[in-house]
């Protein structure tokens, strides 16, 4: 027997998510279709508190509700994540899928969180108990792993405002349309006075989790495109020597071909 | 253009765009029992025995013991059983049917059965089966000679994959028996009478025991030509048990993984230069034929015959054998076993033009045949052979030879551009002499008493438009408006055995004698008055005739032609290759309506570049397919469709309706070929010799050649 609930405000949800077993949603564009034997869904689609995009002086905040179609459309949404989230399967999916979902969803594939990854996005997660917020490489721990407790839900996406606007992303999917990645890549560059400041380097779908270095990152922060470009070739060996990827619909030998390529992109596309 | 190719709107359009059109699953469900197959988990297994769960009343399981004639599907040889025997050949090989009125107890119930084998070691590589189906040699000239004198011998191996049909509706049937005891079965079928002999066979009855009718059928593209033969005598057999009516329709996955695909192939060619010509091409054709035969022998005939291409080479000898392995039978698909052996002629044909450092486009050209020249059988193309005509009109169309030299220069960049060539045929028509020997074609007109007329006649429409073009024919032959002609979904208790909706034969065999009979109605039309005539095949006079035996004679009356380029650039980083553009050049004879040939040759065009490119499918260490749904096995979205031009070249048949031939198969068969040759060239001219080709292909070639 499957039963629905819904809230029509995020105070009813966590109430209903406090006292009851049940697995949120709101497009259900993966969960609708696993078509799960005898469990009570609870539909967040039509809570104001989750549908909203807003900024703060640091943030963009994307309530987990808020559709791709509605993020493609917002001003507020950086330029980074509009173009992974373009590449979501198809248009009728998108207006349906949600943020929330699509991290809850605990797959490495999920377009969104590579960026979430890259960008140092944090997570407000809330109960009624109270809420949190944490850093989306904290929460995201594994196949289908997320550090979410039984009565909360995800409420926000927190992406930086600034720092996001040089960038290079690459999604390699099996065709056109209606793919899930095979691999994807985001780097965000930064430098001031002639220094790099920021390198930060997302591969999804080629492990258990979205994959980020940050101690290999650091070997070109502080540095000049000069110093940096002498040390390319021991920083795309470090990463090579990093990764262990595993098989999926392609083989791991490829996945790691394509993320190396991607990281050489991403460097040449900065002068590195 | 010919009056008869200007467009109309299809007979099927407004029911099907609305939604109206009842395919199987969509009859109520009200008395009719739902069937699910119990299906073998292990490739290779002696059949122990089953333990059932206790069946609640109303429930019902049927098996091989319960068939009330003989357990062989009619298809070729009649190897397939409707329930496996005393032995497992391949996953999914069904044991017996659970049937009872709530789908989910029906799928509970078929969870608790307990399946007892002996598991066997179970064979996969098709190089190394222990049996054949079926072998052929044939041949003309001295191969041994052409090779002795050789100026240099080409060797080369071609592998090709499976390609699933994926057409939008899966396999389903359904049955019942009538108050006279007639057993009728309906569903999503190809050919009605194919069915309607396999349940004869199964069912121990005569034409009066069975009828059979086409539902509407969301395509087929060949996957429904042999399958609903055993899907209905499953249900028939069910129905026979429970006398009720048993509905059993197949979900994606279980349609995926267990219904027959194309064949696996592998080429091993042999060529002979002498003078930069080629004289002699000795090939040894494997085709994946499955678990059972079913239509394996005339795939591997007609893939057989086109072997050394469309080129006149004095000397060739083609030895083919249909490996049995234990996987899924295959079976038919759009281009009948044409497209994995153009593959590996035309490759070889690239190759060694290259190897001679001369142009392959003027290399081919030197060895197209003619008209007057021997076919691979030793007939003749008795009409003209178009293809350099066509060339040049692609070349005029994508500026080919141009693109071809510009991109032949080193490469160095991360995307890189190449652009090749194809040029086949598609014999049109059944193989041999199948239409005077087995079809025997007949075909109706039945005129009303208020001067409607309906087409009666086997053939049926499963998308490809031949209620339309059938009721054109007929219309224009007697002068009528179109809705004034009828051409219902066939059903074998009311129309005679036209033949099977196979093979590109429909609309030029069996149009033309509609053609035949609607001229004959014409010449006796009495207004107000119920008139029949009845038009039977007979074979052109210039037919030289065939033998299966020797391999000698007419393969075919006529061919369709076509010439196909294909222009892609290749990401060096990823492998992905972008389709820059697809031109096809296609000679059909005169199309029969315009629309729908184009959207025959569109529709045909890209599941070629689907077949060359992403559809990738293949069974693991225990011969079980994993890639069985649509987020695994992908086929072309409307996002990739690429450019896509196609052309009509015509060159009439006189023995088709007004000059049309085989049209539904020719748009498929050339686009690996051209795909991979455009393939190789983008990644600086490296010999390619598989289909389809990935992107992770792309890039394990580009780490092994370290491009």
């Amino acid at each position: 027997m499957v039963n629905g609930r819904s809230a029509a405000s995020l105070q009813e949800a966590l109430k209903i998510r406090a006292n009851e077993k049940v697995v949120p949603y709101a497009g259900g564009t993966d969960l609708m279709v696993e078509n799960r034997k005898d469990v009570t869904y609870l539909f967040l689609g039509k809570v104001p508190e989750l549908r909203q995009i807003t900024a703060d002086d640091e943030y963009v905040r994307i309530g987990a509700a808020v559709t791709f179609t509605e993020a493609l459309e917002s001003p507020l949404v950086p330029a980074l994540m509009k173009e992974a989230v373009a590449k979501i399967a198809a248009p009728a999916i998108r207006n349906a899928g949600t943020f929330g979902g699509n991290l809850g969803n605990g797959s490495a594939k999920a377009d969104s969180v590579l960026i979430e990854f890259v960008s140092d996005a944090k997570l407000r997660l809330v109960s009624v108990r109270g809420e949190r917020v944490v850093d989306v490489d904290a929460f995201y721990l594994g196949r289908k792993k997320l550090d979410l407790m039984e009565d909360e839900l995800i409420a926000e996406i927190w992406l930086p405002k600034e720092g996001l606007e040089h960038y290079y992303y690459e999604k390699v999917g099996g065709r056109n349309a209606l793919a899930i990645s095979r691999i994807s890549f985001a780097g965000v560059y930064g430098e001031k006075d002639g220094k790099i400041t920021k390198c930060a380097c997302a591969f999804g779908a080629v492990a258990d989790t979205v994959l980020r270095y940050r101690d290999l990152e650091a070997m070109l922060i502080g540095k000049t495109k000069e110093e940096a470009k002498a040390e390319k070739e021991a920083f795309l060996a470090a990463y090579a020597d990093r990764m262990v990827l595993t098989q999926g619909r392609v083989s791991a030998e490829y996945r790691k071909d394509v993320c190396l390529n991607l990281l050489r992109a991403f460097l040449e596309k900065f002068g590195i | 253009m010919e009056e008869i190719s200007r467009s109309v709107v299809k007979k099927d359009h407004a029911a099907k765009v609305s939604g109206r059109s009842i395919y199987v699953a969509d009859y109520p469900s009200d008395g009719v029992l739902t069937g699910r197959l119990l299906h073998a988990k292990t490739a290779r297994a002696k059949m122990i025995g089953v333990e059932l769960p206790e069946l609640p009343d109303g429930y019902y399981y049927v098996d091989a013991r319960d068939i009330p004639g003989d357990n062989n599907v009619n298809i070729v040889l009649d190897d397939m059983p409707v329930f496996c025997r005393d032995t497992v050949e391949y996953i999914g090989e069904a044991i017996g049917m659970l049937i009872g009125p709530d789908e989910k107890k029906v799928e509970e119930l078929l969870g608790e059965i307990k399946v007892y084998l002996e598991e066997m070691e179970p064979v996969l590589d098709m190089r190394k089966a222990e049996k054949n189906f079926f072998e052929y040699n044939f041949g003309h000239g001295d191969v041994g000679q052409a090779f002795a004198e050789a100026d240099r011998v080409f060797d080369e191996e071609f592998e090709t994959g499976y390609q699933e049909q994926a057409y939008l509706e899966p396999q389903g049937m359904m049955a019942e028996i009538e108050p006279d005891g007639r057993v009728f079965v309906h569903g999503s079928i190809q050919c009605v009478y194919y069915v309607h002999n396999a349940l004869k066979r199964v069912l121990g009855c005569g034409d009066e025991g069975v009828h059979v009718l086409q539902d509407v059928t969301g395509g087929g593209f060949g996957g429904k030509e042999a399958w609903p033969s055993i899907l209905a005598c499953q249900v028939a057999v069910a129905a026979k048990v429970t006398g009720k009516p048993v509905r059993c329709v197949f979900g994606r996955r279980e349609d995926m993984e267990y219904t027959s695909k194309r064949h696996p192939s592998y080429c091993h060619y042999r060529a002979a230069v002498k003078d930069g010509k080629v004289t002699a091409i000795d090939a040894d054709v494997i085709y994946n034929a499955g678990a059972y035969s079913t239509l394996s022998a005339v795939v591997l005939q007609r893939g057989l015959i086109a072997a050394p291409g469309i080129y006149n080479i004095p000397n060739i000898r083609i030895h083919g054998t249909a490996a049995k392995t234990n996987t899924t039978p295959s079976g038919a698909y759009r281009g009948f076993g044409g497209p994995q052996t153009f593959f590996a002629v035309e490759t070889l044909m690239n190759h060694i033009a290259r190897e001679l450092g001369v142009d392959a486009l003027a290399f081919k050209e030197m060895h197209i045949a003619k008209q007057g020249d021997l076919t691979s059988t030793a007939g003749r193309y008795h009409f003209p052979v178009p293809v350099k005509e066509m060339i040049e009109e692609v070349d005029a169309a994508c500026d080919y030879r141009k693109k071809r030299a510009e991109y032949a220069s080193p490469q160095t960049g991360r995307y890189r551009r190449g652009i090749g060539m194809s040029m086949y045929f598609h014999g049109a028509g059944f193989t041999g002499s199948g239409e005077r020997d087995l079809i025997k074609a007949v075909a109706k007109l039945r005129k009303y008493s208020d001067d409607t007329v309906e087409i009666l006649a086997a053939n049926g429409d499963i998308g490809q438009g031949v209620r339309t073009t059938f009721s054109k024919i007929v219309a224009h032959e007697l002068g009528l408006p179109l809705e004034r002609v009828i051409f219902e979904h066939p059903d074998t208790g009311r129309v005679p055995d036209s033949g099977p909706t196979v093979a590109s034969r429909s609309l030029m065999v069996v149009g033309e004698l509609l053609r035949r009979a609607a001229i004959h109605l014409k010449e006796i039309w009495a207004d107000g008055k119920e008139q029949e005539v009845e038009e039977r095949f007979k074979e052109p006079d210039f037919v030289l005739p065939f033998s299966i035996e020797t391999f000698e004679g007419d393969a075919y009356p006529t061919f369709a032609w076509a010439v196909n380029a294909i222009e892609l650039e290749v990401d060096t980083y990823t492998g992905v290759a972008k389709v820059l553009g697809a031109w096809g050049d296609f000679d059909i004879g005169t199309p029969a309506d315009y629309n729908v040939a184009l959207g025959q040759m569109e529709g045909g065009f890209l599941q070629g570049i689907g077949y060359a490119s992403i559809e990738k499918m293949d069974y693991n260490q225990y011969g079980r397919i994993r890639n069985n749904s649509f987020s695994d096995y992908l086929i072309p979205t409307t996002m990739d469709v690429p450019k896509l031009v196609c052309m009509f070249h015509v060159e009439k048949y006189p023995d088709g309706p007004y000059g049309a031939k085989g049209a539904g198969e020719v748009p498929l068969v050339g686009a690996p070929a051209a795909y991979v040759d455009a393939m190789e060239q983008a990644l600086g001219g490296i010999p390619l010799n598989h289909a389809p080709f990935t992107a992770e292909d792309t890039l394990a070639a580009i780490r092994k050649e370290a491009i």
